[in-house]
């Protein structure tokens, strides 16, 4: 094989990266610089790729191990080549590794494709199976269509389901040019205008969960993806062995993240920094896994809050990750910040993690943290540690906006006297003859009527105070507003609380 | 290089006009002498060759190709796949068949890449079940009223044509004794063990739900004839365990003393009249998947589904069968992407402050859904039409899923989020079909069993979904009933089906329509591609290893 050169495709980096040297992994040598990029960031990210002979490939493959596994579609959007030259690249692997006689403990899986006969109708049929059952399937199939490697592994599969995992972390890392290397392209398959096509998902998603005073929404919203992405994830030998790697690459893992996200993104859609992440997952398996995966989730509207400069105070220690890697100094200050108060820290963890992360003396404890947070969102929210942060959390926020559209079904007028002057929509279903189809309708009508409560002045003028009281502190005092919301807001929310009961028995 | 009977090298520019050109004059010479398949357009937007034309020979002789060059691609190699003669390859297999070991190669060149054929044609029918207001104050009388007032005149055409020109065709009102008539009226099925909620009311005392069962018939249920004003129990030659509520009949017969109509004949509203056909000549691809089941899968169920999505999107396999796969110019996604698991009910049956904060199950799967869907979309064009379990609304027609779910993949053009009975122009194909629901509720109501047959059946009675407004969740229409069959399409088909099966039906007008039972994928791992050029139809199923390969029958019929 001759000499096969990939054009850089994003950009051009020149800087060395520490992201292997770092960290434990063995493979340094021999293994060209260049290809780290490529592991760490998505797909190509734009280095000259020289791949000379097969020595590099054994390598790849052989980082691949650390992985637990090649396939195909990982080799190919790794390396950037061609879906079908990356299963050619894994059957010479193979041939060359048996030749030498070195493979003895590779196990190769191969998909096969072509017609059966079931039930005397011919049917086309898709398998992977393992090598041993490859002649067998061969011998089922009346005609072949295909016949490759799938994928390489040191250990005997039981079942496909790792295959699946495998594939899923880097496919989901390219999902926005997930037909790159097919080979079937799609001249209609274009993006929607692309003005268009970024506006639609960011204020779908993003805006109202950034204004939204109290986390909780946003991690009501995430809190399962974190949940259910571990399990998956630790089977195997890849979980056991990334869980070693991630401690030592503590460090490594900051780095590459933020050169992941240097990136320039190709559509700024709102999954992007997700992708990125994930594909970090692989070297970094379970333990910084979590981590990633909780820690992705405040990122989600980092684009968004560059435009919304006003909220700095929230915003700041999460700010955009190219300030975050140029500006080591602001940044450990503000985990040191963060340390302090980790009461506080908890109510909101699922936008300071971002920062935790970053801090290497607060592993331990944030990874604790983060399993809560999967546990809590998940049905019971008790934290062992320190519930009554935890537990405030929960109600202090919601108060305001909740109380208030239960208090008042009805629009409210406040008249000269400071009575309220209350008018009620009623719903009243209607009957009536409809002459055109000669048929009765009935339908439901509001109507307003309007009367006098005394009970509701009670609540009323508390009602808006406890709504407003978590916002401001959150945008003025930066400091402040850790301790603020938790014992200024909840004792008024408490109190909030009493008085929609108190309303309650009055009206008996 | 190799060089392989099967295959002929050509230089990048080559093909296009040339190709064509070539295979005329072949043919011309010696009809069948040479059949070019398989890349087509694929350079430069040449024209294209043909698919599927009957058989070839193997080329002796080099072929030489003219045409726009191209120096994008090079040193890539197009291939032309060459058919033999005496074969009728219909599917994927035969043509990839040389190819298959091409990859068990060490790397050389750059592979290629095969264009997606484009759409020729595509127009969305779907208009008449797009819900534009939406009351539901009305009464269902009306459906039926529409049902029957629109599907008269062809019923009474049918009976006509059965029974004699000088058939007597009587309302109920003016029947009398003894007089052989035909009656054209709506059938009611009177059933004891359907589920009803008045009867769940009436019972207060003890009420015990009332079981799911796999079918509600019994011996002694009753048919009625309903028309516009009164109704008559039927008897006689007529199958009461067949036929369902809601169809529309024509009956010949004469009523009794004891005021039942005693029935000699039945007749149904038969094919629809057929379409002008005006499919592609080439082959094209329609791939039809249903229930994905999102949501509640093991790893092998979604390395299945991967799998699809990899062979639509030309990952998986060798050239030939991903050049075969480039002619995929569709894939309708028949309902129940989510699982049914995603539908909990614990929101209902627990406490506000017990499910506050726990997630929707289906939230997960929707995202799911839309990295699978962006998957696709990126390289072939995706119809979604929603099913039973899917977020939507129930009362059929289901109106599309919101866009706003699937962010990533509405960015896309080649997603369409379509309505539940679903109908389309493809490259001059009319397409129908549902995601099943109403297959599935016949099912529960008729004696028949199997779902090809009903699928049949209720193209032969005229109306998708005759049950509806009675066991079926249906919007009360009151201006038409827009599940009355008026067009004969060419595929009709239904999803979630327990297992692949097709056939071919030929009308006595020229129909002809290809029925396809799309199987639940999560459960058979099975999709099927349906050939636009002949509507030849093959199910394509997918396993891995843990999984038993051998489940999934399959049966084709014709």
């Amino acid at each position: 094989m001759g000499t096969v050169v990939f054009p850089g495709q994003e950009r051009g980096r020149n800087s060395p990266h520490t992201f292997w040297d770092s960290s434990e992994c063995s493979v340094r040598h021999g293994c060209p610089r260049a290809l780290t990029p490529a592991l760490g960031g998505r797909g190509v990210s734009g280095f000259l790729i020289k791949l000379t002979g097969q020595g590099f490939l054994t390598e790849v493959v052989f980082l691949g191990f650390f992985l637990f596994q090649v396939t195909y579609k990982w080799l190919s959007y790794t390396l950037g080549v061609h879906v079908n030259q990356a299963k050619q690249m894994l059957y010479d692997y193979v041939e060359r590794k048996r030749r030498e006689n070195s493979g003895a403990q590779l196990h190769v899986t191969y998909l096969v494709a072509g017609n059966l006969l079931q039930n005397g109708h011919v049917c086309h049929k898709v398998a992977v199976v393992r090598e041993d059952e490859l002649e067998a399937m061969k011998s089922k199939l009346s005609t072949i269509a295909s016949v490759h490697v799938y994928s390489i592994q040191k250990a005997l599969l039981k079942d496909s389901s790792p295959l699946y995992n495998t594939d899923y972390d880097i496919v989901k890392a390219n999902l926005q040019h997930c037909s790159k290397f097919s080979a079937i392209q799609c001249a209609a398959a274009v993006p929607r205008t692309p003005p268009e096509a970024p506006r639609a998902p960011a204020p779908a998603q993003s805006p109202p969960r950034h204004r939204d005073p109290d986390g909780s929404s946003t991690l009501n919203g995430h809190g399962p993806r974190a949940a259910k992405a571990p399990p998956q994830q630790q089977k195997g030998i890849m979980g056991m062995f990334a869980a070693k790697a991630a401690a030592k690459g503590q460090d490594t893992a900051r780095e590459a993240k933020a050169e992941a996200k240097e990136a320039p993104g190709v559509s700024a859609t709102s999954s992007k920094p997700l992708t990125k992440n994930s594909i970090m997952n692989n070297f970094f398996g379970k333990a910084a896994m979590n981590k990633l995966k909780a820690n992705s989730v405040p990122e989600q509207p980092k684009e968004e809050k560059e435009a919304v400069k006003p909220s700095v105070a929230v915003a700041e220690p999460e700010s955009s990750p190219s300030t975050v890697a140029e500006k080591p100094g602001k940044k450990t200050e503000s985990a040191r910040i963060q340390q302090k108060d980790k009461k506080s820290k908890m109510k909101r963890a699922d936008r300071s993690d971002d920062e935790e992360e970053r801090d290497p003396e607060n592993v331990k404890k944030k990874r604790k943290r983060i399993k809560q947070l999967v546990s809590d969102s998940s049905d019971e929210e008790d934290v062992p540690p320190s519930p009554t942060p935890e537990e405030e959390r929960a109600p202090s926020p919601p108060p305001g906006p909740v109380l208030k559209t239960e208090l008042e079904p009805a629009a409210t007028e406040v008249s000269a006297g400071g009575r309220k002057r209350k008018r009620r929509r009623v719903l009243k279903s209607k009957m009536f003859i409809d002459e055109e189809e000669g048929c009765m309708v009935t339908e439901k009508v509001y109507e307003s009527e309007s009367c006098t409560d005394s009970e509701d002045e009670f609540p009323k003028p508390k009602a808006p105070a406890p709504q407003k009281q978590p916002m401001l502190p959150t945008k003025r005092e930066p400091k402040e507003e850790r301790k603020n919301p938790k014992k200024g807001a909840a004792p008024a929310s408490r109190a909030n609380k009493q008085v929609s009961i108190t309303g309650f028995f009055q009206k008996k | 290089m190799v060089r392989s009977p099967g295959w002929v090298w050509g230089c990048p520019g080559w093909g296009g006009e040339g190709g064509r050109g070539l295979q005329r004059a072949q043919r011309g010479s010696d009809p069948g002498a040479v059949c070019i398949l398989g890349v087509e357009g694929s350079f430069s937007g040449g024209p294209v060759v043909p698919w599927g034309d009957s058989g070839g020979q193997t080329l002796n002789s080099p072929v030489c190709f003219a045409g726009p060059d191209r120096a994008v691609l090079a040193p890539s190699i197009p291939r032309f796949v060459l058919q033999t003669r005496g074969r009728t390859p219909r599917m994927f297999s035969e043509r990839a068949a040389p190819t298959a070991q091409g990859l068990l190669a060490p790397p050389s060149g750059e592979p290629p890449t095969f264009p997606r054929v484009p759409v020729a044609a595509y127009s969305d029918l779907s208009q008449p079940f797009r819900l534009g207001e939406r009351s539901f104050c009305r009464q269902y009388a009306h459906v039926y009223a529409v049902r029957l007032a629109g599907m008269r005149p062809c019923l009474e055409r049918r009976a006509r044509g059965r029974w004699g020109e000088d058939i007597a065709l009587r309302r109920l009102s003016e029947l009398q004794e003894g007089e052989k008539c035909c009656v054209v009226g709506t059938l009611f099925k009177a059933m004891q063990l359907q589920p009803s909620i008045l009867q769940e009311i009436s019972e207060e005392h003890n009420l015990v739900p009332q079981p799911p069962l796999p079918k509600y018939i019994q011996p002694c249920d009753e048919l009625m004839l309903e028309d516009e004003l009164q109704r008559i129990k039927l008897e006689g030659a007529i199958d009461v365990q067949r036929l369902v509520t809601g169809t529309i009949v024509a009956v010949y017969g004469r009523e009794e003393e004891d005021g039942k109509f005693l029935v000699e004949d039945h007749c149904l509203a038969d094919l629809a009249p057929p379409l002008p056909w005006s499919g592609p000549s080439s082959d094209r691809f329609v791939l039809l998947a249903s229930g994905l089941g999102l949501g509640s899968m093991s790893g092998e169920a979604l390395l299945s589904t991967q799998l699809l999505v990899d062979v639509v999107t030309g990952q998986l396999g060798a050239e030939g069968e991903q050049s075969c796969a480039a002619h995929i110019t569709r894939v309708i996604l028949a309902g129940n992407l989510l699982s049914q698991n995603t539908q909990s009910r614990d929101t209902i049956n627990k406490a506000k402050y017990l499910t506050k904060k726990t997630q929707a199950a289906s939230v997960e799967a929707v995202k799911m859904l839309d990295e699978i869907l962006l998957q696709l979309c990126s390289s072939v064009p995706v119809d979604v039409m929603p099913g039973e379990f899917d977020p939507t609304n129930y009362t059929l027609p289901q109106q599309p899923l919101h866009r706003c779910m699937l962010p990533l993949a509405s960015a896309y053009a080649t997603l369409r989020l379509v309505t539940n009975p679903y109908q389309a122009s493809l490259d001059g194909v009319r397409f129908l079909g549902t995601s099943g629901q109403n297959i599935s509720d016949i099912f529960k109501y008729s004696s028949m069993d199997d779902y090809l047959e009903i699928l049949e059946w209720t193209l032969l009675a005229g109306h998708i979904s005759p049950t509806a407004p009675d066991t079926l969740g249906c919007y009360p229409f009151y201006k038409s009933d827009p599940f009355i069959l008026t067009e004969c399409p060419h595929v009709y088909f239904c999803g979630n089906a327990p297992r692949f099966q097709s056939k071919l039906l030929q009308g006595k007008d020229g129909q002809r329509v290809l029925l396809v039972t799309v199987p639940d994928f999560s459960a058979t791992q099975t999709a099927c591609l349906v050939n636009l050029r002949d509507l030849s139809c093959q199910p394509i199923t997918f396993s891995s290893f843990g999984a038993d390969s051998e489940d999934g029958d399959m049966e084709v019929g014709h």
